[in-house]
C-alpha cells in the first residue's frame, strides 16, 4: 500500500520511465565488472535551501550519492519563482523562472530537497513559461521509489513528521518521508491535526503574521522535541518560531537522514 | 457598494481580535474539527465517493451551462403551476421586488428560514425600513439575530456563541431568565418562534437546489423551521442564487448525498423538503401564494470565465471546516455573509474585496475537502493575480527582487549583501520577526 502511494508520488512528477531505467542500469552493474555507471541527476538546491539550509542541501548531495546516484549541481540555478508567482506578481515569477529554464536540462532527472519547490516546477512553471514539463523528483520520493535504505543514525530517537501542503497534496508524498524515518530507526510520532498548514505560505506568513504565528503555535504544542520537514519554507516557519517559543528543533528531512535527527 | 465589498485591511484587523478571544478560538477548533471528521466518516461510508464528487461534479457543471435553459424551462414549470418567477439583476431590485411582494400582501410579520442570498442583499434591513417584522426562525440565525450579528458560518451560524450567550439573549425576548442548558435552550426558543410561525403573513425561505424539469425547489433543514415558514403564511417567498439550478431529480439525489454528508456528517438531513407550486385546489394547506426570486448580483459575470465552476457550489461549508485560516480568524473576518475559502473565492469575483484572496496559505486543504471538487485554492491564486490590486511598494519590491535574481551573478551579489545587511533587516521584517526568529545566513550552500 505504501509502495503504491509512492509510485502515485511520482507518476504526478512523471517519473515513471526514468526510474525504469534507472532500475536497469543498476540492474546490469550487478553483472558488469566494470566500474559501475552511476546514472546522474540533477541537484535543485532551491533559494531557501542555498541560502538558509546549505546543511541540508549538502545532506541531500550525500544521500542521492549513497543512492548510486553521481549529482550534478548546475551553477546557473536561482529560484523557481514561486514566492512572486503565489503572490500574484505573474510578470516578476517568470523572470525569475526562466532562470531555470537555462540553468537545467531535460537530460537528467532533477531532484530538489523540496515539495514545495517541485510542485511549482511541475504543475505551474511550464504554464507560466510557455515551456514542456521537466521530470523533478522531491527527494525522499526518489530515495523511496529506488529502494534507497538510509543508514541507522537515529535507532529509537521519537520524532514528529510534519507535512508540507504541497508536497502531500500536490504531489501525493505522503509515505515516502515517514518509510525513510523508519528505516533510518526513528519513530515517528504522529502530529495531531498532521492535515493543518503550517502557516508558511510564502508572503502569506508576512501578510498575516498573526495568524500564521498562531498556526505554527498549534503545529510545535503537538511535537516531539525533534520535527522533521522535507520543505525549507515549512522549516524556517517552525524554527524561527520554536527558537522563540517551546525550543522543538526543526530538521530537514535530508539532514535526519544522512547525519541523524538530533 | 454592495453588501459583500471588503475594504482593504479589514480582514487582518477582525482576525487580530479573532485570534485574542481565547474562547472563541477553542469554539472554533472543537466545531471545524468535529464537522470534518464528521464528513470524513460519512464519505468514508460511501463505496466510491471519488465517483460520487465527480457525479456531483458533472451534475453541476452541466446545470450551469444550460442555464438559460433551465432558468426557462423552471419558470415554465412553476407557472404553470399558479407560481410567479422572477428574474433580478442585482441586490437593489430583489430587495424591491421582495418588498412589492411583502407589501401586496398586506405583510406586518415576516417569518424567514435560514438563506444567504437574503443575507447578501441585505433584505431584513429593508423589509424593516418598509414597516415590516421580520424574525429568522434558523435558531442559529435567530440568535444572531437578536445579537444583532452576521452568520460566522455557512451552515452552522452560531458557531461563536456560547449556552451563556444564548441564554441571555432569549431571555431579552420576554424578559424570563433561562438556564443555560440546551434542551431549555431550545425548549424557550421553540416557544418563541412558535407564535412567529403561527401568526407571519409572508415565509421567506432561501433554496439548496431548484430542480429545472420539474420546477421544484429543494430545502434541507435540520429544526424543520423551512416546513414551517414554507406553509404556514399565506405568502412563501422562496429567494435563491442564480446558480442553484440543478435539471433533473436524479442529479437532485447526486447533490443531496453529497450535501448532507459533507456538511454535518449527515447521510440526509432531518428534513428534504421539495416544494413544486403553491396550494392546489382541493387542498387544505400550503401557501396561496409561490414567488420564487432569482438574483444574479453578479453571478452571470462569472460563466464562461475560468471561474465558472465556483458556480458549481452547494455551500455545505465543507472548505471551512478544513481551512487553517478559518479556524484561526473566525467568519467574521471574511465580512458579514461568505467566509472561509468559499467566500475567499466567491466575495472577490461578486464584489470588491482584494483582500480575501491573500487569506490563505494555499494548502489546499480546501480543494481537497470539496464535494464537487471546485479548485478552491487555484482559484485563489488566479484571484490574486487578477484582483490582487498590490501597493505600489509590494509591486516594486518583487520587480526588484525578480531583476536581482534574475541571473546567478545577480543572485550571488544581491545574496551577499543581504547577509551583510542582516541587522538592518532584523529591523525591517518586523512582520516576520515580532513572532519568529530569522535565520542567520551564513554560507550559501554554492560557496
Amino acid at each position: 500500500m505504501h509502495r503504491g502511494s509512492i509510485n502515485r508520488g511520482l507518476t504526478a512528477a512523471s517519473g515513471d520511465a526514468r526510474r525504469a531505467e534507472s532500475y536497469y542500469i543498476g540492474f546490469m552493474n550487478r553483472f558488469n565488472n566494470a566500474p559501475p555507471i552511476r546514472p546522474r541527476v540533477q541537484l535543485f538546491a532551491t533559494c531557501l535551501g542555498d541560502l538558509v539550509f546549505p546543511r541540508a542541501v549538502a545532506d541531500a548531495v550525500s544521500l542521492l550519492e549513497a543512492a548510486g546516484f553521481a549529482v550534478d549541481f548546475p551553477r546557473g540555478q536561482v529560484c523557481c519563482g514561486q514566492p512572486a508567482f503565489n503572490a500574484g506578481h505573474r510578470g516578476a515569477a517568470a523572470r525569475v523562472a526562466r532562470t531555470f529554464v537555462r540553468a537545467f536540462s531535460r537530460d537528467t532527472p532533477i531532484i530538489a530537497p523540496s515539495g514545495s519547490c517541485v510542485a511549482m516546477v511541475a504543475h505551474q512553471l511550464p504554464k507560466l513559461l510557455g515551456v514542456a514539463g521537466y521530470e523533478i523528483f522531491e527527494l525522499s520520493s526518489f530515495l523511496a521509489a529506488n529502494d534507497f535504505v538510509p543508514i541507522r543514525c537515529n535507532t529509537g530517537v521519537v520524532v514528529s513528521y510534519h507535512d508540507s501542503c504541497h508536497m502531500a497534496r500536490d504531489l501525493g508524498v505522503r509515505d515516502a518521508p515517514r518509510i525513510l524515518l523508519e528505516a533510518s530507526g526513528a519513530v515517528v510520532q504522529p502530529l495531531p491535526r498532521a492535515d493543518l498548514c503550517c502557516g508558511f505560505g510564502g508572503t502569506f506568513a508576512i501578510r498575516h503574521p498573526e495568524i500564521s504565528v498562531a498556526m505554527a503555535d498549534d503545529k510545535l504544542q503537538g511535537s516531539a522535541p525533534t520535527l522533521v520537514s522535507a520543505d525549507p519554507g515549512c522549516l524556517l516557519q517552525l524554527g524561527g518560531r520554536s527558537s522563540r517559543t517551546n525550543g522543538v528543533r526543526a530538521v530537514h528531512l535530508a539532514t535526519a537522514l544522512a547525519r541523524g535527527a538530533t | 457598494m454592495s453588501s459583500l465589498d471588503r475594504s482593504a485591511g479589514a480582514f487582518r484587523t477582525r482576525a487580530i481580535e479573532a485570534l485574542g478571544d481565547e474562547h472563541l478560538q477553542l469554539a472554533l477548533d472543537a466545531a471545524t474539527g468535529r464537522l470534518r471528521d464528521a464528513r470524513l466518516g460519512a464519505w468514508q461510508e460511501l463505496d466510491a465517493v471519488e465517483d460520487l464528487r465527480e457525479r456531483g461534479r458533472e451534475a453541476r457543471s452541466r446545470a450551469i451551462a444550460n442555464l438559460d435553459r433551465n432558468v426557462k424551462l423552471f419558470t415554465e414549470r412553476v407557472t404553470s403551476r399558479g407560481g410567479h418567477v422572477y428574474r433580478c439583476a442585482d441586490a437593489t431590485e430583489g430587495r424591491a421586488r421582495i418588498a412589492t411582494i411583502c407589501r401586496q400582501a398586506n405583510a406586518r410579520l415576516v417569518a424567514k428560514s435560514k438563506s444567504m442570498v437574503t443575507e447578501e442583499i441585505e433584505l431584513n434591513a429593508a423589509l424593516e425600513a418598509d414597516g415590516m417584522a421580520v424574525i429568522e426562525t434558523d435558531l442559529g440565525e435567530y440568535i444572531l439575530q437578536l445579537a444583532g450579528e452576521h452568520p460566522a458560518h455557512i451552515v452552522v451560524p452560531a458557531i461563536e456563541k456560547t449556552a451563556a450567550d444564548v441564554a441571555i439573549l432569549l431571555a431579552g425576548v420576554d424578559g424570563e431568565a433561562v438556564e443555560p442548558v440546551l434542551e431549555q435552550l431550545t425548549a424557550k426558543a421553540r416557544r418563541q418562534l412558535r407564535e412567529v410561525f403561527l401568526n407571519a403573513d409572508v415565509g421567506v425561505t432561501g433554496a439548496n437546489f431548484a430542480v429545472a424539469d420539474t420546477g421544484s425547489i429543494c430545502i434541507v433543514s435540520n429544526e424543520g423551521n423551512a416546513r414551517l415558514v414554507s406553509s404556514l403564511p399565506r405568502v412563501h417567498i422562496v429567494v435563491l442564487g442564480l446558480e442553484r439550478f440543478v435539471e433533473t431529480t436524479q442529479d437532485l439525489a447526486v447533490c443531496l448525498q453529497l450535501l448532507g454528508r459533507s456538511a454535518t456528517g449527515q447521510r440526509l438531513t432531518t428534513y428534504t423538503t421539495l416544494i413544486t407550486g403553491p396550494r392546489r385546489t382541493g387542498e387544505e394547506d400550503g401557501p396561496l401564494e409561490l414567488h420564487v426570486v432569482i438574483l444574479d448580483n453578479g453571478r452571470s459575470s462569472l460563466r464562461g470565465t475560468r471561474y465558472e465552476e465556483m458556480l458549481n457550489c452547494i455551500r455545505c461549508g465543507a472548505c471551512l471546516n478544513v481551512c487553517p485560516i478559518y479556524r484561526k480568524s473566525g467568519g467574521g473576518a471574511y465580512g458579514p455573509v461568505y467566509s472561509g475559502p468559499l467566500g475567499a473565492v466567491l466575495v472577490p469575483l461578486l464584489a470588491h474585496a482584494p483582500d480575501l484572496p491573500h487569506a490563505s496559505s494555499l494548502c489546499g486543504a480546501c480543494t481537497e475537502a470539496c464535494p464537487v471538487k471546485i479548485p478552491l485554492h487555484d482559484y485563489l491564486l488566479e484571484l490574486r493575480h487578477d484582483h490582487g490590486e498590490p501597493s505600489l511598494i509590494e509591486r516594486a519590491c518583487f520587480i526588484l527582487w525578480s531583476f536581482a535574481w534574475s541571473n546567478p551573478t545577480l543572485y550571488r551579489l544581491s545574496t551577499a549583501l543581504v547577509r551583510l545587511g542582516q541587522p538592518v533587516a532584523t529591523l525591517t521584517a518586523k512582520r516576520w520577526t515580532s513572532g519568529r526568529a530569522l535565520p542567520r545566513l551564513v554560507r550559501r550552500y554554492r560557496d
